[in-house]
């Protein structure tokens, strides 16, 4: 244990070591209101490690979702990325400003190196098509060469999930709140993407339920060597699952480090009143 | 205003494709009492699909059980007689968790309001009936004049639920069967919520079934719980001795599953999808609706 502290020491803060697969520098996003310009993201800085699971932690209103929504290049107006750059860094590719690569380009690095896994429980299935055909619509868009392996691929991400496979020709209102999140997974990492941008993946879930999408995020790691950003304001969630930590607050980031530094040692006082004002519940498990 | 709101063995259960028995019990032989005097804050807590929303609907007569009886004042509810079910009707007020769903959009908030006085016969006079709309709001901390005369999509959500507590308040019942309140309201919002609440138990008396997945809302509201898992009641008691020594393996399950803010004390163990699968068959039933009001 002490290792990784050591080890994350000499890692810390937002150095760009030549493994990133992302890597944000001044990232500026303003929101125009009629009231004048709202800055939800304030020169930011970060580098995702090849092979980590970051959590983005921040309460509501601190800038996390602007972020990722950023970064996936989905941002609406009045939302607009006003100063920074994104390099992204996909294997066996040439690295890409995300900010400005446009039209045929994106559509190719979307999904296949760079794919996003919604909150489960809102509308992020299609109603009127089977679980199957959510996933041939994905991947014959984004490879349209895996179309001969559709048939064994889908048993094969529904299982990776803990689902059985035909869970494939069910609606979406026959699945679970958990069920659904675990398809989104599955699709998500269908293409085998470098990363994975999961926007409040266990939020309305209830903590059973959420135990096993931790789990299972874990797991996508281990058997895909994913990268996973996860964006969650449950700290709980980033104490269970992640290795590092990136916490927001404002539109800024506060602090960024190990997942035991952060929570044993936070430097930053705001990231000392977000651990002190986590309720505890009941006994504690160990 | 009677005092007490009781559940005898109530089952219930609803047909379902593909199971071998051709339906699922969603409520168990469930018995519990709800006492107006001293009023109290009684949780009850379960995962989804545990069949907790489906026990409000039979509380607040919107499901017939299959079996076993809701008791209002010692009267089943469903052989009440005009004016015994008027009465009730009034002294049990719902709130529900989605705040989008049970405004009509295309209606002023006031709307909701000024039917519960009528409906209920709280006044004749209109100015009677604006001051007490008035003081409800303010009760639930709402300024009348940021709400009324605005339409539901004017709102936030929390502000929505408080015009709720709003009518309740106004209404003065014995009992508020509150289905999931705060789930859709975030952190901040929610406290707000469980705050009025607890101050409707204090200040009018009222005795509260609030019904959640949220542990962490149970303990701050306090009082009793009761763990529902598979539509039956497992472990029930103060909130203090049921979180703190919980007996039953569901609860130590479900308290274990709270993610600990601390990296040390990860989670060792795995528990298995297939435990939880049973979920997909208890998606068979029909979703409850809240109807609109």
């Amino acid at each position: 244990m002490s290792e990784s502290v050591k080890e994350s020491a000499k890692h810390k803060g937002t150095s760009a070591d030549s493994d990133s697969v992302l890597e944000i520098k001044g990232l500026d996003v303003t929101y125009s209101t009629s009231r004048g310009d709202v800055q939800a993201v304030r020169g930011l800085d970060l580098a995702v490690r090849r092979g980590e699971i970051l959590g983005i932690a921040g309460e509501s209103g601190s800038g996390k979702s602007t972020l990722a929504v950023a970064l996936l290049r989905l941002l609406k107006p009045p939302g607009k990325v006003t100063a920074g750059s994104v390099m992204f860094h996909p294997a066996g590719r040439s690295p890409v400003d995300l900010l400005k690569v446009n039209g045929e380009e994106l559509r190719v690095l979307r999904w296949s190196a760079l794919s996003y896994l919604p909150q489960g429980s809102m509308s992020s299935l299609n109603p009127v098509m089977r679980v199957q055909d959510q996933f041939k619509d994905v991947i014959l868009e984004h490879a349209p060469a895996r179309k001969d392996s559709l048939g064994e691929l889908i048993p094969r991400l529904l299982s990776q999930v803990g689902l059985e496979p035909r869970v494939g020709r069910m609606y979406p209102h026959e699945l679970s709140g958990g069920m659904k999140q675990r398809v989104l997974m599955a699709i998500a990492v269908a293409l085998e993407p470098d990363l994975v941008i999961a926007d409040e993946p266990t939020t309305a879930l209830d903590v059973t339920i959420q135990r096993v999408i931790l789990q299972s995020l874990a797991d996508l790691r281990t058997d895909f060597g994913v990268t996973l950003m996860v964006i969650s304001h449950d700290m709980g969630v980033h104490a269970q699952l992640v290795d590092r930590v990136a916490v927001m607050y404002e539109g800024r980031l506060v602090e960024v480090g190990d997942v035991r530094q952060v929570f044993k040692d936070p430097q930053d006082p705001y990231t000392q009143q977000l651990i002190e004002s986590i309720p505890r519940v009941g006994r504690r498990s160990s | 205003m009677k005092s007490e709101l009781e559940l005898r063995g109530v089952q219930q259960r609803f047909h379902a494709r593909g199971v071998a028995s051709g339906y699922i019990t969603a409520v168990d032989d469930v018995s519990f009492t709800l006492a107006a005097k001293p009023p109290q804050v009684v949780s009850l807590v379960g995962q989804s699909g545990s069949g907790k929303s489906t026990i409000a609907r039979n509380v607040l007569g919107l499901q017939k059980p299959t079996a076993g009886s809701v008791l209002y004042g010692g009267k089943d509810i469903f052989k009440l007689s005009r004016a015994e079910y008027d009465a009730y009707r009034r002294d049990v007020q719902p709130v529900f968790q989605d705040p989008y769903a049970i405004f009509n959009p295309f209606y002023r908030v006031d709307r909701v309001l000024w039917k519960a006085l009528k409906k209920f016969g709280l006044t004749k006079s209109r100015s009677k009936g604006l001051e007490l709309i008035e003081e409800s709001l303010r009760a639930v901390r709402l300024e009348p004049e940021n709400v009324l005369g605005r339409y539901p999509h004017q709102l936030s959500g929390g502000q929505r639920q408080r015009i709720m507590l709003a009518r309740v308040h106004m209404l003065r019942p014995s009992f508020i069967i509150a289905d999931e309140p705060v789930s859709m309201l975030d952190a901040q919002v929610r406290k707000h919520f469980l705050d009025i609440l607890l101050d409707f138990q204090r200040e009018h008396a009222m005795t509260t079934l609030f019904i959640t997945h949220d542990l962490s809302t149970v303990y701050y509201l306090g009082g009793e719980v009761m763990v529902i898992n598979k539509g039956q009641i497992v472990e029930r008691g103060p909130v203090s001795t049921v979180m703190h020594e919980p007996s039953h393996p569901y609860t130590k399950l479900l308290l274990d599953s709270i993610p600990q803010p601390d990296p040390d004390a990860r989670w060792t163990s795995r528990i298995s999808v297939d435990e939880l699968e049973e979920r997909a068959d208890a998606k068979a039933a029909p979703a409850p609706e809240a109807p609109i009001l």
